[in-house]
């Protein structure tokens, strides 16, 4: 058997009321009657999993899209508890939900809390409702507030919320006043996005044709000093480039994508990272559903397959579309661009004992420049980003892919 | 009497203006004469290099033998050479020219002689060549055949009856034409029974056969056996094969007296048998070569180099290939600061070295850089010494100089009158000289419609080379609505007020970004180089002074500020791959660039000097 150690578990929910103008989500709107279907498709494709690894442990669910509030709770319930069936999901394991903040009813909170569901992640993005309109969102400022209350009231105390900045036309006040009304809501951990213009998005297309202003760099970089020293004084560590927590409140989830653990990915176009393969899966929600569900009526037989063998598990699964070795090499440059991305980088033993090699054995005149340059540090065993590093994080990552 | 046939062969190559139709009524003669099938026939069947295709434009002349039976049953042997009619290649031309005694001359009926019509037929009638002139494109619309018809008639000489009209579209004319052919172009003199005497009109490389050299005999007769010698050169070698092209190489027992075809010799380079020399027989040599050509000159130059610094010898090797095809690509081994080891090429103009570097990356496969074009500099030492230098960067210290000295240029321009101020005023800011102003004319009316404006007229000018090269030809179309037409050739070296225009990136001057100016330009020109590399050259870790300079002055200066952020905001749903495929594209765009001091600068900005507006 493979023996998959304990993994994180990555939920794909493709469905969102409208779609906005600067995603490039692999995530649809008007497809809710494949809702039902999808449901069934996404619960065989756990079960197979489930069944192909063994029953691994699970040490973190992540519901994510896509709009996983959008989905009626009892499927969620439902898929929770397939979960629960095939794989060891720890008592104490940290289990997110990402929502929008128009979705909650109490009801629906309580179904969550029911299914083993213990962090939300709510996708604010900004108080600023003008900005809210430009973004396409659905919500106001005042039903992310609301939102908020109603979560903590139904029972959660995990709740992180995602913003925005470097938004079209968006002022440093602005972006500071934002970060203030979030911050009175004391929430746990705060993600903070810089707004990139994703390639086949209106947002790209509008900008790229004069029809909305081109953000702008430096004063996004203006945004990120502020919201860094704010954070500060608020109490809360900046533990990686864009997530700032309460002590003890980080992103477990995530924790493992930095630190280049494995995981499985289920759902349209969800990638998966096992042993020295990553794998993804098929895009189309509508080619997802229709080969789990012809696939000998969702019965898989395994008789025959060794399951010693990741690369026959992987052919296993209908719906994988693309695989990739991670050689030595890869997963060395790998772990340093994701493990360096948190604050406390990346444990020079740890490095080693797993490539046989320190950083600075495989990238001597690399590190030894980035050092120069003032954007990276050692000390205490770790390797880690100065400040300046931190936000000029791709000038340090892209070296290790020379 | 004769032993050969040379009373029953013409031979004449086909000149024209850009695009008036060569190669086009050249597929018409070969169809009309049967000599390729109609299920082989494409558009333009000579123009065989892909780059050709692709162009639309003829880059190297073209040889093929027809044969034709005339109106009294009469089978002729035609050789016909087809020539490109851009500027840059009109070396192709002169020396087609030598190889025939007739020329068809091709004009647009749409267009009317333009400036290359002028220069092609002042070659043909310096080869003493007899002109057919044809007006072709007759087919179309706007086509005005007895307007232009006349101007011919009147610009050249001609009697009405011996212009031909014809369409190389339809075919119609063509019959026509085939027979002025025989009736009007000398059969080939020389004498048979003589030593071989045969003019190299144009070689080849052929990794099988060596040098194929193309060959027009002018007296005696070269056998597919026997060795051959290169007179002015030298060499010697054993024959592999003789033939003709058809317009595929065909073999033959021997190529006679006043015949057109190929030899190859198996030498190793085109320099053992270059173009211009004399083939005789080594058993029974001629006792003097043929007068050849003058040897070329490149007029333009610049630095290639491989992208990727290892390359080097890749690129080295590939233009060694290119250069055994292409006599008048020049290349030296350089060196640049900022760009590693390269070499310095010497072009017939901007087309030659487009499609140099286009050859050598496509058919070789090296990536390149072009540094910006330069023309080559005659430079006065203190000491009463001359050199010729090649690259701005090879200049001396100015206080060792005592003079500059530029190439200027014989300009011919014909433009609709009504354009004649605005050129005037181009060739005025590009330090031109004016000489001489002719309406077209025929009779007592001038050429074209009687309204003054539409009237045609011919212009010339002396001006500096290098004020031609970068955009004067776009400009010309710009202002003129593409109606002017341009020629040119080289007259002569003249002092100048010229100066070394530098440039420093943080503060270190880049040699590849030198140029040589006319000093009443520096400042205009200094200041819009630091800003076309303010917009190319990314932001940097640090803040990049961009400056122009003139020796220790600095006459232009632009910041380009920090780098504050760049980081990508977020991975989700566990996609490593994506993330890591941006930032491997990142590394990659950084190799990409050459590093100066501790600056990254892209590769563009090596050549965005060639676009700045002037
Ligand atoms: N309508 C029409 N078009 C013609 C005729 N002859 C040539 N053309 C077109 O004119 C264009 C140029 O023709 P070419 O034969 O390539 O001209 P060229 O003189 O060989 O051009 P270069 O070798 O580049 O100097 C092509 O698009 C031809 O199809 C004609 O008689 N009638
Ligand atoms: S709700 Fe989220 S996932 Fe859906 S389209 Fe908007 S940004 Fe994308
Ligand atoms: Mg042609």
């Amino acid at each position: 058997m493979f023996s998959a150690p304990s993994i994180a578990l990555y939920i794909h929910i493709p469905f969102c009321e409208t779609k906005c103008p600067y995603c490039d989500f692999n995530t649809y709107s008007q497809i809710e009657p494949l809702m039902p279907g999808y449901v069934v498709a996404l619960i065989r494709e756990i079960e197979l999993w489930g069944d192909l690894l063994n029953h691994p442990t699970v040490r973190t669910v992540f519901f994510g899209g896509g709009t996983p509030s959008y989905l009626p709770s009892q499927d969620i319930s439902q898929i929770m508890q397939s979960a629960n069936r095939s794989f060891k999901i720890e008592t104490e394991a940290e289990v997110t939900l990402e929502s929008n903040p128009g979705d909650f009813t109490s009801d629906k909170l309580t179904t969550y809390l029911e299914s083993g569901i213990n962090r939300l992640s709510i996708g604010v993005q900004t108080f600023d409702d003008q900005l809210l309109g430009v973004l396409g969102r659905r919500h106001t400022a005042q039903d992310a507030v609301d939102a908020y209350r109603m979560a903590q009231d139904a029972g959660f105390d995990n709740i992180s919320i995602d913003l925005m900045y470097g938004l079209p036309d968006q002022t440093l006040e602005g972006w500071k006043s934002t970060l203030k009304k979030a911050l009175e809501l004391q929430p746990p951990h705060i993600s903070m996005y810089c707004l990139t213009l994703e390639e086949g998005t209106p947002f790209e297309a509008w900008v790229r044709l004069g029809k909305m202003s081109d953000p702008n760099p430096d004063l996004a970089a203006d945004m990120y000093e502020a919201t860094q020293d704010t954070m500060r004084d608020a109490g809360y560590r900046h533990y990686e480039i864009s997530n700032w927590a309460l002590e003890g409140l980080e992103s477990r989830h995530n924790l493992i994508y930095w630190r280049t653990e494995p995981y499985i990915g289920v759902g349209p176009g969800a990638h998966s990272y096992l042993g020295d393969t990553r794998f993804a899966n098929l895009k189309q929600p509508r080619e997802y559903i229709s080969r789990l569900t012809n696939a000998a009526d969702g019965k898989f037989d395994l008789d025959n397959v060794n399951l010693d063998d990741l690369k026959m598990i992987i052919d296993i699964v209908p719906v994988v579309d693309t695989t990739e070795h991670i050689d030595r090499r890869l997963a060395m440059a790998e772990t340093l661009m994701m493990g360096l991305r948190l604050d406390d980088g990346i444990s020079i033993p740890d490095f080693n004992a797993r490539f046989n090699q320190t950083p600075n054995e495989a990238y001597e005149s690399i590190i030894a420049d980035l050092t120069n340059l003032g954007l990276l540090k050692t000390s205490n065993d770790r390797l880690f980003l100065t400040p300046r590093g931190r936000i000029l994080g791709n000038e340090v990552f892209s070296r290790f892919f020379e | 009497m004769s032993s050969d046939h040379a009373d029953d062969i013409r031979n004449f190559c086909i000149i024209a203006h850009i695009d008036h139709g060569k190669s086009t009524l050249a597929d018409r003669l070969l169809q009309a004469t049967n000599t390729v099938d109609a299920r082989d026939m494409v558009e333009q069947v000579l123009d065989s290099m892909d780059l050709e295709r692709e162009r639309g434009i003829t880059i190297k002349a073209q040889a093929v033998r027809m044969s034709y039976t005339a109106a009294d049953g009469q089978v002729y042997q035609l050789n016909l050479i087809d020539t490109p009619g851009h500027v840059d290649f009109s070396y192709e031309v002169s020396r087609s020219l030598a190889a025939c005694e007739g020329a068809l001359l091709i004009v647009d009926a749409t267009q009317g002689i333009q400036a290359q019509t002028l220069a092609n037929v002042y070659l043909a009638m310096g080869h003493d060549l007899e002109i057919i002139p044809v007006v072709n494109k007759i087919d179309l619309d706007i086509a005005e055949p007895e307007r232009v018809s006349l101007e011919v008639q009147q610009a050249f000489g001609f009697n009405a009856d011996e212009v031909h009209m014809v369409s190389a579209k339809s075919g119609q004319g063509i019959d026509e034409l085939l027979q002025s052919i025989v009736d009007r172009v000398p059969s080939p003199k020389g004498e048979s029974d003589s030593p071989l005497r045969a003019l190299i009109f144009d070689s080849k490389y052929d990794p099988y056969k060596g040098v194929v050299a193309y060959v027009r005999v002018l007296d005696g007769e070269v056998s597919s056996r026997g060795k051959i010698r290169v007179m002015s050169a030298d060499k010697e070698s054993e024959i592999l094969e003789v033939g003709y092209f058809q317009p595929g190489p065909t073999k033959s027992t021997s190529l006679k007296r006043g015949e057109v075809g190929y030899v190859a010799t198996g030498l190793k380079s085109v320099g053992d048998a270059p173009v211009g020399d004399t083939l005789t027989m080594a058993a029974r040599p001629a006792s003097e070569p043929l007068t050849g050509y003058e040897t070329l000159k490149p007029m333009v130059f610049a630095g290639l180099y491989p992208a990727d610094g290892e390359e080097y010898l890749a690129l080295r090797e590939a233009l060694e290939k290119l250069q055994l095809n292409d006599a008048a690509l020049t290349f030296t081994p350089e060196s640049s600061l900022a760009l590693g080891t390269g070499f310095r090429c010497g072009f017939l103009g901007l087309l030659h070295m487009d499609i140099v570097q286009e050859r050598l990356e496509r058919e070789y496969d090296v990536d390149l850089l072009a540094t910006s074009p330069s023309v080559a500099y005659n430079i006065l030492l203190t000491d009463g010494s001359e050199i010729e230098i090649e690259s701005p960067a090879k200049l001396p210290q100015p206080q060792r100089i005592e003079d500059y000295r530029e190439p200027w240029l014989d300009l011919s321009i014909i433009t609709p009158a009504a354009y004649i101020g605005p050129i005037m005023e181009l060739v005025q800011t590009r330090r031109g000289i004016f000489n001489k102003m002719e309406y077209l004319q025929y009779g007592n009316s001038i050429v074209g419609a009687g309204d003054g404006g539409d009237a045609r007229v011919l212009l010339e000018y002396e001006v500096p080379l290098a004020e031609v090269l970068m955009d004067f030809y776009d400009q010309l179309k710009a202002k003129t609505s593409g109606y002017a037409s341009m020629d040119y050739s080289f007259s002569g070296y003249r002092s100048g007020d010229l100066v070394k225009l530098d440039i420093l990136v943080a503060g270190e001057p880049v040699d590849a970004l030198s140029i040589m100016i006319h000093r009443s330009e520096a400042a205009r020109q200094g200041r819009a180089l630091v800003d076309k590399l303010k917009e190319l050259i990314p932001r940097q870790m640090f803040e990049v002074p961009i400056q122009a300079a003139i020796g220790n002055r600095i006459i232009a200066r632009e910041n380009i500020r920090a780098l504050r952020k760049n980081v990508l905001a977020k991975c989700y749903g566990g996609d490593v791959s994506r993330k890591r495929k941006l930032l491997e594209k990142q590394a990659e765009g950084k190799k990409r660039m050459k590093r100066v001091g501790t600056v990254e600068i892209p590769q563009e900005a090596f050549l965005s000097i060639l676009k700045v507006e002037r």
